[in-house]
């Protein structure tokens, strides 16, 4: 066998000694690759199993790449077990969540607008429905539905809405077929319309009148004591009509204007209250109803000289009252 | 050492550097793997299933959809054409059916093309890594960016079959006119679904998708074709036709569906009523929330406003001598002028037709909204109803046309001219509106006071601020076309303004109301004195400066005043029927006046009138003739348009005048030849 000494030269290695086969060893572990001398050496290299193992498993990884694309599977398959936990972010899931954002908020305002219609349509007095209405947030209700609400009040405030004969002839002629009611202001405003939602008639309700028309609903199921302006001044019947009687044939109108509206209630009269409030040179009265177990208010309004008038009526004859009650008291 | 080792070494040296080197590669690779997945976007499941987003849409007053904004509606691979599928695979990826979402032959050349050829540009995306692109990734191009995108296509590819991807490509790619996806494509394009696509519809449409502007057939018929010569090839090189089918198909003629001419996608109109809807429930759910819109719309009188623009454009080019200087080899940019016209429903407010300027493509301002023009004697009716009104004067009221000058409180003394620089001294008003005097305008403005002209101009519907000087009465506050035509449809309806408005309901995807427009109008002027000025404005253009609307055809009852600014920066028609009101503005967008070959000014009555006369001639077409009201407190009579008296049998060209009640006109007891002897006689009126 040959080997190299530090000047590369070449030494036969004698096999026989013990001490050279120890060098082999030691240098053989440190050997140097050599240029292979003949083409059989060169050959013999080249197609060692070793070599040509390496070769084959790069060339099969390639080719079953080429092939199978395992490589683009492998990691396909990696991201598909992670892609639950990556960001829904990117052009398409921001157009999927402005669509959940917009499904949203389309909601938001369709959910407050039929709680604005569901709650304006259940509603039994006219009160009832104005009061539901929020700002912004029209209510759309069929001509029938607010005719109804306009036969629950009264018909002096009905005729201040509007005139009955209008509504009538509106209602007669099949053109007013929805009614679009909105706040305005402190007010409320109605609109009467024909199937092209063009407006037929505009009313308009200020809030005082609101207010009132409030009060007399409410009035209608009550007693004087729920209207506040009354407590003060609650008379019996008896008494006020009494008053009543004592004052001039042709101021009697002037404190109780429909006095036909009182005789059509069912009932009969047992209290009156007269406000503590003038208004625009009226001062309004209630007469409390009783009709079996049920009370109820009807409000009219009288002038307000008329009304003092009458105040000082009553007022004497409670001092006349009062004054016999104290002398009897005296002489028992 | 022999030659031979010396090489060997080198070359074990090399081995070895580029062992290194790719396991360096390998290393980093890795890296560079785990970085990018770390925050790549998540891909839905289904897949399809997010490209459904419901549109908004947009409908005409009769019920003719308008447009679609937004929203895919997904359709499976068996609804659509095999040819559109063959179309698509062969001219965008081959390989599709094979590959496991990326072509690596075609990924490496195109990588070598993009290492060692500088600025060559080779794609190699394929289907799966387009869809890829379109859906989570922006067209910014960086390493990283198409790195991740090839990510997502390998994800993808195993996750859903070919099928399932081709799918959601074919539904997502943008195909031109606003469509995405070829459902919507088909029936844009060639007005069928898509399974009815025909070879050569199919090789047209899977052509747009490389770039469906400059392939779009509607502008570029011929480079559509020829894009489409490339996919049939494409489809004869993959095997899929033969050349002969390809060439067959290469010769049909295509029946491309007409779009909407009227309001097709990004209208002047459609531009309002998107930016009004955004402003009220916000951009999200416009563009997301699957509106449903109907507008005031009307298809038909907006294709012929659009057709009358571009009419009387073509006509006032060749006045101005712009036809010349286009075919001309001067080679300089010819600016050309613009115009705006706006038509609205005069007993509602409606806006029926809107056109804001000659060419949406080329500018999106709209003229008809945004572009507030002096409105010059086109805003003299709101003088004269202020003058009727405050005033006690009445049609027949003689003033003298003389030079007026009326001096101002802190600044120069105004003196207005006369359109002609001539004076012709007495005159009616009615006669002076017709004639549009601004001397008389002057004396008006001058009684009235600016502000009570300005209370009248807002009480009519003019919403722009309007400068309180004396020269406001004659148009010198800045004011829209749309403006315009709804303050005059005030007139129209005898003093009753209703909002202008282009929505009439709005509904969501379930068709819950979302908002009702409700037709509501107040009385904002008197109905006797409006009909005094609206009968001085019919003498407009029965004999005054609008008189060429009558000499084009336009015989209807109808009303209107001429404008024309100093300098003809701006000319003005704006007119109406008892149901039609019309503004048409023309002029150049900025710093340029409208004068002829022969050096002469463009008026409202030249510039404006025809295009309004051509529109409302088409508009009116078939109706029957409709007078205006008349208040029962109006009454009529013949004057003598100079001294104002009663007209007899020898009283010249007399002029029929509205008279209130109370309101006299006087006999001429003088005699005609006192008369023409001197004008001291005239009962002229001062204040």
């Amino acid at each position: 066998m040959w080997t190299r000494d530090e000047d590369h030269k070449l030494y036969k290695i004698e096999w026989n000694s013990l001490e050279i086969k120890r060098n082999l060893c030691v240098n053989f572990s440190m050997m140097d690759w050599y240029e292979p001398r003949d083409f059989k050496e060169w050959a013999k290299r080249l197609f060692a199993i070793r070599h040509l193992v390496l070769i084959l498993f790069i060339l099969s990884v390639f080719i079953s790449e080429l092939r199978f694309d395992w490589l683009e599977q492998a990691l396909g398959s990696y991201l598909v077990t992670t892609n639950s936990n990556r960001p829904e972010s990117g052009a398409i899931w921001e157009i999927g969540h402005r669509t959940i954002t917009a499904r949203q908020t389309l909601d938001q305002i369709v959910t407050d607008r039929q709680f604005s219609q569901r709650e304006a349509r259940g509603a039994t007095t006219f009160t009832q429905m104005a009061l539901n209405i929020l700002p912004n947030q029209g209510v759309m209700l069929s001509s029938e539905h607010f005719r109804k609400l306009y036969l629950t009040l009264p018909q002096t405030i009905a005729h201040k809405i509007a005139s009955p004969f209008e509504i009538l002839r509106l209602f007669s002629d099949g053109s007013w077929v929805r009614t679009y009611l909105e706040k305005a202001g402190d007010g409320l405003k109605i609109y009467l319309l024909n199937t092209n939602n063009r407006v037929l008639r505009e009313l308009k309700i200020p809030l005082n009148l609101i207010q009132y028309i409030e009060r007399v609903e409410m009035a209608l199921t009550g007693t004087l004591e729920d209207l506040p302006t009354f407590k003060n001044r609650i008379y019996s019947a008896d008494r006020f009509f009494a008053a009543l009687e004592s004052l001039p044939e042709e101021d009697l109108r002037s404190v109780v204007s429909q006095p036909e509206m009182l005789l059509s209630m069912p009932g009969h009269i047992v209290r009156v209250g007269i406000s503590d409030e003038a208004v625009s040179g009226f001062i309004e009265l209630g007469f409390e109803i009783e009709d079996g177990t049920k009370r109820k208010v009807i409000l009219l309004k009288g002038r307000e000289w008329a009304v003092w008038m009458l105040r000082s009526c009553l007022e004497e004859k409670e001092l006349e009252l009062n004054t016999t009650s104290d002398s009897q008291s005296n002489w028992m | 050492m022999t030659h031979t080792a010396i090489i060997i070494r080198i070359l074990r040296i090399v081995f070895y550097v580029a062992l290194a080197l790719t396991s360096f590669a390998a290393l980093a690779g890795i890296g560079i793997f785990f970085v990018a997945v770390k925050d790549l976007p998540r891909v839905p499941e289904p897949l399809i299933r997010i490209i459904e987003t419901p549109p908004t849409e947009i409908y005409a007053a009769t019920g003719e959809k308008i447009m679609v904004i937004g929203g895919r509606e997904s359709i499976s691979l068996s609804r659509v054409s095999q040819h559109f599928i063959q179309a698509v695979v062969a001219t965008e990826d081959h390989r599709f059916w094979d590959h496991h979402g990326i072509n690596k032959v075609r990924t490496l050349k195109a990588f070598w093309i993009t290492l060692f050829k500088p600025g060559k540009v080779q794609g190699a995306s394929t289907i799966t890594q387009q869809l890829s692109k379109n859906l989570f990734f922006s067209f910014k191009r960086t390493y990283m960016r198409k790195f991740r995108e090839l990510l997502v296509a390998l994800q993808i590819e195993s996750q859903y079959s070919k099928r399932e991807i081709l799918e959601a490509y074919i539904n997502h790619i943008p195909i031109g006119v606003g469509a995405h996806g070829i459902e919507q494509g088909a029936r844009t394009f060639f007005g069928k679904p898509a399974f009815e696509l025909t070879l050569a519809e199919s090789a047209l449409l899977a052509g747009l998708p490389k770039s469906p502007t400059r392939y779009n057939p509607y502008l570029y018929y011929d480079r559509a074709k020829k894009r489409q010569r490339v996919v049939l090839l494409r489809m004869m090189a993959v095997g899929y036709i033969t050349k002969a089918i390809a060439d067959n198909a290469s010769q049909t003629e295509l029946n491309l569906r007409p779009l909407p001419a009227g309001a097709r996608t990004g209208s002047y109109f459609l531009d309002i009523v998107v930016k009004s809807l955004e402003e009220r429930y916000g951009p999200e759910v416009v563009h997301h929330g699957g509106l449903k819109i109907t507008t005031t719309l009307d298809p038909q009188l907006q294709s012929w406003a659009i057709e009358s623009m571009q009419k009387g454009l073509t006509e006032l080019e060749k006045m101005l001598g712009i036809y010349k200087q286009s075919n001309g080899s001067s080679g300089e940019t010819v600016t050309h002028p613009q115009g705006a016209l706006v038509a609205v429903e005069t007993n509602s407010g409606a806006i029926k037709a809107l056109v804001g300027g000659r060419n949406y493509s080329e500018t999106e301002y709209n003229r008809a909204v945004q572009n507030k023009r002096l409105p010059g004697s086109g805003f003299k009716p709101f003088l004269y109803y202020t003058a009727l009104e405050k005033l006690g004067i009445n049609p027949a009221t003689v003033f003298i046309d003389q030079a007026v000058t009326i001096p101002v409180i802190g600044a120069e003394d105004w003196s207005p001219r006369n359109f002609g620089l001539k004076h012709e001294g007495p005159m009616v008003l009615k006669r002076a509106l017709m004639k549009s005097v601004n001397s008389i305008a002057a004396q008006l403005v001058e009684n009235t006071g600016p502000e009570e002209v300005i209370r009248t101009a807002h009480r009519c519907g003019i919403k722009s601020h309007l400068e309180p000087v004396y020269s406001v009465a004659m148009g010198t506050s800045g004011v829209s076309p749309l403006e315009m035509a709804s303050s005059f449809a005030t007139f129209a309806t005898g003093g009753v303004r209703h909002e202008t408005f282009w929505i009439s309901r709005v509904e969501d995807a379930l068709g819950r109301v979302l908002e009702e427009h409700i037709v509501s109008g107040g009385r904002s002027l008197d109905a006797s004195f409006v009909y005094q000025v609206v009968d001085m404005m019919r003498g407009v253009l029965d004999e005054g400066t609008g008189s060429i609307v009558r000499r084009l055809g336009f015989d209807l009852p109808a009303a209107g005043k001429t404008g024309t600014t100093d300098g003809y920066y701006d000319a003005w028609f704006t007119g109406f029927t008892p149901t039609l009101s019309t503004s048409v503005w023309v002029g150049y967008d900025r710093g340029e006046g409208l004068w002829d070959t022969r050096g002469m000014g463009i008026t409202g009555g030249h510039g404006a009138a025809p295009i309004w006369a051509d529109f409302m001639i088409k508009a009116t077409d078939g109706e029957p003739p409709r007078e205006f009201a008349i208040p029962s407190v109006i009454r009529f009579e013949k004057i003598d348009p100079i001294t104002g008296y009663k007209a007899n049998d020898s009283t010249l060209n007399p002029l029929r005048i509205a008279l209130r009640e109370g309101q006299k006109v006087y006999e001429n007891i003088l005699g005609d030849e006192e008369l023409n002897g001197s004008t001291n006689v005239v009962p002229s009126w001062s204040p």
